[in-house]
């Protein structure tokens, strides 16, 4: 029941995220109308550190545990996390090709972003291989913990190195320069891609306990 | 700069289809294991 009412919550939110990103913020001066690819673009990117983050909790607490919560945590996790750093990476890449005349650079932040995928697509496929269950929660833990280290790559890459991408304008350590109608379309989907996860994550968690109990 | 509305278009339709078939996934797997409990109950 809670979770059935999270998840209309998240669709009202997500209406209301593209209400305000196409109604209520304005066309942004410089780029047109293409520039709100970024209330997709921006939230997807921003709701996979969250779930990447759960991963490393979840990796962390069933290496100290060992219960199996916790690895649930982290598989329930991990699912949207790549479903949202694909939808980061194709957005990215189609507001690219009007903007910066490419679909694809290989740019410091485009690739760390490219690695991060391929390092949790990879943690999926790890646990499809091990039937065995604590063998397979631990071998997971440890790449879960580990690929967690290219986040902060990840966000920090347009800093350390020259690169195609803007800076930060949001979570980095000036005061943003949005102005207010666009950081507030962005904050109403941010929200809602929040409540997507979880969402997700609460549907995602119960398959998986239910699909231990079965097995076990 | 054009407004480019194809793109924006493609970007959010993308993002709908590929979340919209995770959701379905996640709502048959929960059906399926559903019916699993159902019977093995005596």
């Amino acid at each position: 029941m809670a979770v059935r009412v999270l998840g209309w919550l998240a669709v009202l939110a997500l209406l209301a995220g593209l209400v305000a990103g196409f109604g209520y913020a304005p066309r942004e001066a410089v780029q047109g109308n293409v520039q709100r690819i970024m209330y997709l673009h921006v939230p997807a990117v921003l709701t996979a550190y969250l779930a990447f983050g759960l991963v490393f909790v979840g990796s962390l607490g069933y290496l100290l545990t060992r219960r199996p919560g916790w690895d649930r945590l982290a598989l329930a996790a991990a699912e949207p996390g790549v479903i949202f750093t694909g939808i980061t990476i194709a957005s990215g890449s189609i507001w690219g090709k009007p903007t910066w005349g490419t679909w694809w650079t290989w740019d410091a932040r485009l690739t760390s972003t490219a690695v991060l995928f391929l390092v949790y697509v990879g943690y999926l496929l790890l646990r499809g291989m091990i039937d065995e269950p604590d063998r397979r929660a631990r071998a997971a833990a440890v790449v879960g913990i580990l690929g967690a280290a290219n986040i902060p790559i990840v966000h920090f890459s347009v800093k350390w190195w020259r690169a195609l991408h803007q800076p930060s304008t949001i979570l980095g350590p000036e005061p943003s320069p949005i102005a207010a109608p666009i950081a507030l379309a962005l904050f109403v989907n941010w929200v809602a891609f929040t409540l997507l996860l979880f969402y997700l994550l609460a549907k995602r968690t119960e398959i998986a306990r239910l699909e231990d109990m079965y097995a076990g | 700069m054009p407004d480019n509305w194809s793109y924006v278009f493609a970007a959010y339709g993308l993002a709908a289809v590929v979340l919209l078939a995770y959701w379905r996934r996640l709502a048959a797997r929960t059906r399926d294991l559903a019916g699993q409990a159902a019977r093995k109950r005596p």
